[in-house]
């Protein structure tokens, strides 16, 4: 076990953005945090990292409790980096950037420079390293950054919205750094996102985090809505655009729900379609999910959908296809 | 008018032939500024560094207090040093009254405030993500103070910028603790007070002349390596 969280609780000004009652991390794997902004992906990041103790609770790491008090704290600092999601680079020469960990570490000087010639080969920049740190775009800074990270030897590389903010090239060159070093270094990655695609493609596992909390259910397809009662007792919620969908759920007033992909039921006509929750739809975009297709629906709201291959296969269907989905009540979380 | 261009002109050819006596005033000056100065930042950037970064009660009225001080008057200063270094004063045994070391400690006193304060507002502007960058790669308390005073470089050579400045032209200390002995203690600033009470015109803007290009070249000096290490 790399990490461990039992009854952790972090609040500011009276606010608690993060309350998790347990949660474990493997250590070798590559492990994604999801969740909506403001859900404490990047506070959980700043505890793991201890650059910030919780307001109560225990952070176990490498089965030994941490103690946010004392100045030991720096030891197991340097097994852990985390790099930021706007990541900043000192005012100085992209070399001296990442040779910083090593001299901070007392690494000989002579010994520093092919290290930082090898790092920065690693990610890909190996003929920036005499620039000048603030002149390179943010996907540079990124991957600048990550070497600089990994001059620290890290056990750990906590990773903060790698790839937000940064084109598709250096998107595609980050996501391979992050599969390079935890399969050829061994080193644990724990990185956030939004993106569902890449934390399936990257992950080993996957945490959903809403509001502080381990979510039971998958993030994604989660939207804003008003729930009240029909002539007939019956709860809806009313979506963006007036879109209605019955639920199971004692709440009224403002909530949010979260629609299931995998329980989503998708035809290409309205055989059957006189079930509850049935809208027609425009498929829109297709991306292959290793045993599985996830589609995204235009049904006045974008809904991804998860279908097994072989199910897709029969249903044969093309970008730009009408469709027919169907949410089952049991498919809808209300929080 | 003509009175004014004619000690402009006498004052060009008397620092251009090198003029002993002015060359030692001149010498002087830059000795007593540049030494207060030198204590001063070794005092005051640190001192702002803690105040801006540090937990304390009390510590937006410390900031206040050495807001005030930023006008803080030269004879004020004055007069305080002198009731402690005079001979019936608390420090009177050393005798320090009528010394260069009397003058330091005179300016130092001016110009902290300076640096603190110059120094707590280039600090504070730092991005907390390079203290957080510090600390995650690995570095002490020590070592990550040092990179955020590193990435404020700029705006601390702005503080000792200003401190020399306020040294370099301030009358009222050197007059006070430094006595304006001839070849000793005499400045600049109190080698024009004293040719304008004689009427000597000449020396005064020869001198005020030298002061301006004195204070040019610090600053060109300042100038050059702020745009040097500036990437």
């Amino acid at each position: 076990m790399l990490y461990e969280l039992r009854n952790l609780k972090k609040t500011y000004d009276g606010r608690t953005v993060l309350d998790l009652e347990q949660l474990c991390l493997d250590r070798g794997k590559i492990t994604s945090l999801m969740g909506p902004n403001g859900a404490g992906k990047t506070t959980l990041l700043e505890i793991m990292a201890f650059l910030s103790g919780p307001s109560s609770g225990e952070v176990w790491f490498e089965q030994g409790k941490v103690d946010f008090t004392t100045e030991k704290l720096i030891h197991l600092r340097r097994k852990v980096v985390l790099v930021e999601q706007q990541s900043i680079l000192f005012t100085t020469r992209v070399w001296k950037n990442v040779a910083f960990p090593l001299r901070i570490r007392g690494v000989p000087r002579a010994r520093q420079a092919g290290m930082v010639e090898e790092l920065l080969g690693l990610v890909g920049m190996g003929a920036f390293r005499d620039a000048r740190a603030h002149k390179l775009s943010g996907g540079e800074t990124q991957r600048v950054a990550i070497a600089r990270g990994l001059a620290c030897f890290p056990e750990v590389i906590l990773l903060d919205e790698p790839t937000a903010n940064v084109d598709v090239e250096n998107q595609i060159a980050i996501e391979r750094i992050i599969q390079e070093i935890n399969q050829k270094k061994g080193i644990s990655v724990i990185f956030t996102t939004h993106n569902m695609i890449q934390a399936s493609r990257l992950a080993d596992q996957t945490v959903f985090l809403y509001e502080g909390r381990v979510a039971r259910s998958i993030y994604e397809n989660i939207f804003s809505g008003y729930i009240e009662t029909d002539r007939n007792g019956c709860k809806q919620c009313i979506l963006q655009y007036g879109l209605r969908l019955d639920v199971d759920s004692q709440k009224s007033g403002p909530v949010r729900i979260s629609i299931d992909p995998g329980a989503v039921k998708i035809r290409r006509d309205q055989s059957n379609g006189s079930a509850e929750n049935t809208f027609k739809g425009k498929l829109i975009q297709l991306t292959d999910e290793q045993s599985r297709v996830r589609a995204l629906v235009d049904i006045g709201i974008p809904l991804s959908v998860l279908v097994p291959k072989a199910v897709f296969g029969n249903l044969d269907l093309g970008m730009g296809a009408e469709v027919w989905l169907t949410c089952p009540v049991e498919s809808i979380e209300v929080f | 008018m003509d009175f004014l261009i004619d000690s402009f002109l006498s004052a060009v050819l008397l620092i251009g032939s090198l003029d002993p006596g002015l060359l030692q005033i001149i010498g002087v000056s830059l000795k007593v500024s540049c030494t207060s100065t030198l204590i001063a930042s070794l005092l005051g950037v640190p001192g702002g560094f803690i105040i801006a970064f540090g937990r304390f009660p009390m510590k937006r009225l410390l900031i206040t207090i050495l807001n005030t001080l930023l006008a803080l008057p030269t004879v004020v200063v004055g007069l305080f040093v002198y009731a402690f270094i005079s001979r019936r004063g608390l420090f009177g045994v050393f005798d320090l009254l009528y010394t260069q070391k009397a003058m330091i400690i005179g300016q130092v006193i001016l110009i902290i405030p300076i640096v603190a304060t110059f120094t707590i507002s280039a600090v504070s502007r730092i991005d907390d993500r390079y203290r957080k960058t510090a600390l995650t790669v690995g570095a002490n308390l020590l070592q990550t103070a040092w990179m955020i005073v590193r990435e404020a470089r700029f705006g601390i050579a702005a503080a000792i910028i200003a401190a020399f400045g306020r040294v370099i032209a301030e009358v009222g200390i050197s007059m006070m603790l430094g006595g304006n002995v001839r070849g000793f203690t005499r400045t600049m600033t109190t080698a024009m007070a004293l040719e304008y009470d004689k009427g000597q015109f000449v020396l005064g803007v020869a001198l005020g002349i030298a002061l301006l290009g004195v204070s040019f070249g610090v600053n060109l000096f300042f100038n050059y390596f702020q745009g040097k290490v500036r990437v």
